[in-house]
């Protein structure tokens, strides 16, 4: 089992650390400009490092990381099954006395929770390291106010709250696209609509998931 | 079991049958398979002949319980189940004492050769790794495969796809054996080294074996029963004597084309 999780882990996860790596970089930079945008009317740009923190941390993280990994892994995922579905692959499985749940979804299901809490964390340092470019290199704000206003503004529970959905949309991801790929036809013409059906089943649940999420933890006292 | 299927199998005894299928008919929703009967003998082949779309393919995938049967019974090596509501945890235990090749091969595409093969042995015996290893690389070779055993599947020829499946199927000893169409898609020669290949290793191995085959030559090389399907139901049943002498149509067709007397 480890080792198919190890397996797995490979091309789900470090595969995807490049990709994670640069979007949130970018999007970190993106953030920073459309906050102090909005602020600077009112001499406030500074301020957008406090945003940055928080919002990075409990909404774009996990989300950026949660569509990357859909769109380059859930459609991975269901067509690698439909495929091995209409080759027969599925059923030599079940012929050999081996169960295709435990034996190919259990171990993309672990790598996807190990990979998306973990890209997730890589996420959110490396938009937070996009929002200091933006402030400091850019709009030309000192560094060290950045880090403060970054200190005051982030909390643990932050963090908490965006690696929690990383935990969430990993299972959804894992779960949804598994069904899609094993639940088709033994057709070839399958595999095609099966990854079409996951990457947009996925997206959809993963933000009616966040937004459940956000609604519950602005109800829970000490989390919001 | 009939009498008449009983004989029809060299006088083996109800214990000696590996197979036993009563009255099988399926699948669930519309029936294609009706109402087969037939046993495989300890260490028999029996074959299963008939022309495409007669129900072949379905009925192996009824025995394995991999379509669900509106009706009918299965006793795999002395293990009975009911083969409308078997019980998948009894059913994966059962599957593991039976080899399967597919008209497809089937092979784990995302597995190199090696790997397909130890795979049953990995996953259901406790040998170690190494020694697993050391096992499908000796079966691979046994089957005739050449060259590098790390390759994937997709890189081979659809004769060494074939005995991969083969190894694979015969790696954990099993006493039954159901084989899918196993010259389909091969060359005269190519399919004639295969048909030598699994009947040295079945009879290595001493197990039985269901072979599904619209080939006539199968049946007239290989059994020591045939069965005729056509439209999902067993339209004759003998041994070879008695099918090169059948009267009936769809056999005499399946006789006749061929210029067999």
């Amino acid at each position: 089992m480890a080792a198919g999780v190890m397996r797995e882990l490979d091309g789900l996860g470090f595969g995807a650390i490049r990709l994670v790596a640069a979007s949130s970089l970018l999007v970190g930079l993106i953030t920073v400009f459309q906050v102090a945008y909005q602020l600077a009317p009112y001499g406030a740009e500074v301020v957008s490092a406090r945003a940055i923190a928080w919002f990075v941390a409990r909404e774009i993280g996990p989300i950026v990381v949660a569509v990357l990994v859909v769109a380059r892994s859930a459609a991975a995922i269901a067509g690698e099954f439909a495929s091995m579905s209409a080759n027969g692959e599925i059923d030599a499985l079940r012929a050999m006395g081996l169960d295709p749940v435990k034996y190919l979804v259990v171990p993309k299901l672990g790598a996807l929770l190990i990979a998306l809490p973990a890209l997730t964390a890589i996420a959110i340092v490396l938009a937070v390291v996009g929002g200091w470019v933006g402030m400091s290199v850019v709009l030309g704000f000192n560094t060290a106010l950045y880090l403060e206003h970054l200190h005051e503004s982030l909390a643990i529970r932050d963090l908490g709250v965006g690696l929690g959905k990383s935990v969430l949309f990993a299972m959804l991801i894992g779960l949804v696209a598994a069904d899609e790929g094993l639940g088709v036809e033994r057709r070839i013409s399958a595999i095609g609509a099966a990854a079409t059906r996951a990457v947009v089943f996925c997206l959809l649940g993963v933000l009616a998931a966040d937004t459940l999420v956000n609604v519950v933890v602005y109800f829970i006292p000490g989390l919001t | 079991m009939s009498p008449a299927l009983q004989g029809t199998v060299g006088g083996t005894t109800p214990e000696d049958f590996v197979l036993e299928v009563a009255d099988l008919t399926g699948p669930a929703g519309v029936p294609v398979v009706r109402h087969v009967s037939l046993a495989v003998g300890r260490g028999r082949t029996h074959v299963v002949l008939g022309a495409m779309h007669s129900g072949k393919s379905l009925l192996l995938r009824l025995i394995l319980g991999l379509e669900r049967s509106r009706h009918g019974s299965i006793t795999i090596d002395g293990v009975a189940f009911d083969a409308a509501r078997p019980n998948e945890d009894e059913l994966r235990r059962i599957r593991r004492g039976v080899g399967v090749v597919f008209e497809s091969s089937a092979l784990v595409s995302r597995l190199t050769l090696v790997e397909n093969v130890e795979l049953p042995v990995v996953e259901h015996t406790a040998v170690a790794a190494a020694d697993a290893r050391d096992m499908a690389t000796q079966l691979l070779r046994e089957v005739g495969v050449l060259g590098d055993l790390e390759r994937t599947p997709d890189r081979l020829s659809r004769l060494d796809r074939r005995r991969t499946a083969l190894a694979r199927a015969l790696v954990l000893k099993p006493s039954l054996l159901l084989v899918d169409e196993p010259g389909h898609g091969l060359d005269a020669d190519a399919a004639a080294e295969l048909d030598d290949t699994l009947l040295g290793l079945q009879e290595r191995y001493g197990c039985a074996a269901l072979i599904c085959s619209q080939e006539l030559r199968y049946a007239f090389r290989l059994p020591h029963a045939v069965s005729v399907l056509a439209r999902g139901t067993v339209v004759d049943h003998g041994d070879l004597d008695h099918l090169r002498h059948s009267r009936h149509d769809v056999v005499r067709r399946l006789v006749d084309r061929r210029g067999v007397a």
